[in-house]
């Protein structure tokens, strides 16, 4: 079960320069009724600026900042100092990654990731003898 | 003008043993930047000017309007609040195993001090995606003014 949450250390090169400027979001990651569940803080990330996907077993969230800042602005004070989010995980087989679903709700991401039906816990009825 | 901008956490930030620990045996030659956060707090800021107003920009996910008290006074800007993480609780019945929790839950304040010769009456404040967004205009007799050249 360790390995569902393990962070991804597969990156290749290509994408190596772009994850260093991303910052990296704040998730909670739980289990619960047969599913795993992601929750990630990307704030100021619109729609249709944020990408989820599931390839080759690696769920990887990817949003874009989008402020409306006037023309002209100077930045006095800065703590967030980038324009995108990134992270990736390593899923471990029993996802099933067609019936994953997310939902994004002011600046907040929320992935489930359901199990297979095959890796669900099965009752075993005791039967009288 | 505006050099005199610093902020100051009400909570006291306390390093673990396990960082006082690490500190000790890898001291920072470097001195710290006198502005820098602590890991984790939240709601981060980022403050930015024009001409004629200053913008703070509060960085509070799953925050609506009704989360986020804002106020001002004495040009020290006070962002206070409390973040439900409304899916914390198990739902009845159900086992839930946490993996990692990150995210800030709870309550929270943070100050931050203004550029002088700010109007606070005219401030304005609207938020989407998660991002609050404080329009602080500067007085009027502070702002820019263009001076006419008059022919002698």
């Amino acid at each position: 079960m360790n390995d569902v949450v393990k962070q991804d250390s597969t990156r290749d090169v290509s994408t190596e320069s772009r994850q260093a400027s991303a910052l990296w979001p704040a998730v909670d990651i739980y289990e619960e009724n047969n599913a795993l569940y992601v929750v990630a803080d990307l704030p100021g990330v619109p729609r249709d600026g944020l990408q989820v996907e599931v390839n080759d077993n690696v769920l990887s969230i990817e949003g874009e900042i989008n402020l409306d800042m006037p023309e002209g602005m100077t930045a006095i004070y800065a703590e967030v100092r980038g324009q995108r989010f990134a992270r990736r995980f390593t899923l471990s087989h029993e996802i099933d990654s067609e019936a994953i679903e997310a939902r994004l709700d002011n600046g907040v991401l929320n992935v489930r990731l359901p199990k297979k039906e095959t890796h669900r816990p099965r009752r075993i009825e005791i039967q009288a003898a | 003008m505006f050099g005199d901008l610093k902020r100051f956490d009400s909570q006291q930030y306390q390093p673990d043993w396990f960082q006082q620990l690490f500190d000790s045996l890898f001291p920072d030659t470097g001195a710290a930047d006198i502005r820098s956060v602590p890991r984790g707090s939240f709601p981060l800021i980022n403050v930015g000017r024009t001409d004629d107003a200053v913008h703070v920009y509060v960085f509070g996910a799953g925050l609506t309007a009704d989360d986020l008290d804002i106020s001002i006074q004495d040009n020290v800007l006070t962002l206070k609040g409390k973040r439900d993480v409304s899916d914390d609780e198990a739902s009845e019945g159900k086992s839930r195993s946490h993996f990692r929790r990150e995210r800030t839950r709870g309550a929270f304040s943070r100050a931050i001090a203004l550029p002088d010769g700010l109007d606070p009456d005219r401030a304005e404040a609207r938020f989407s995606d998660g991002v609050f967004r404080i329009h602080l205009p500067k007085r009027a007799e502070l702002k820019p003014r263009r001076v006419e050249i008059q022919a002698a």
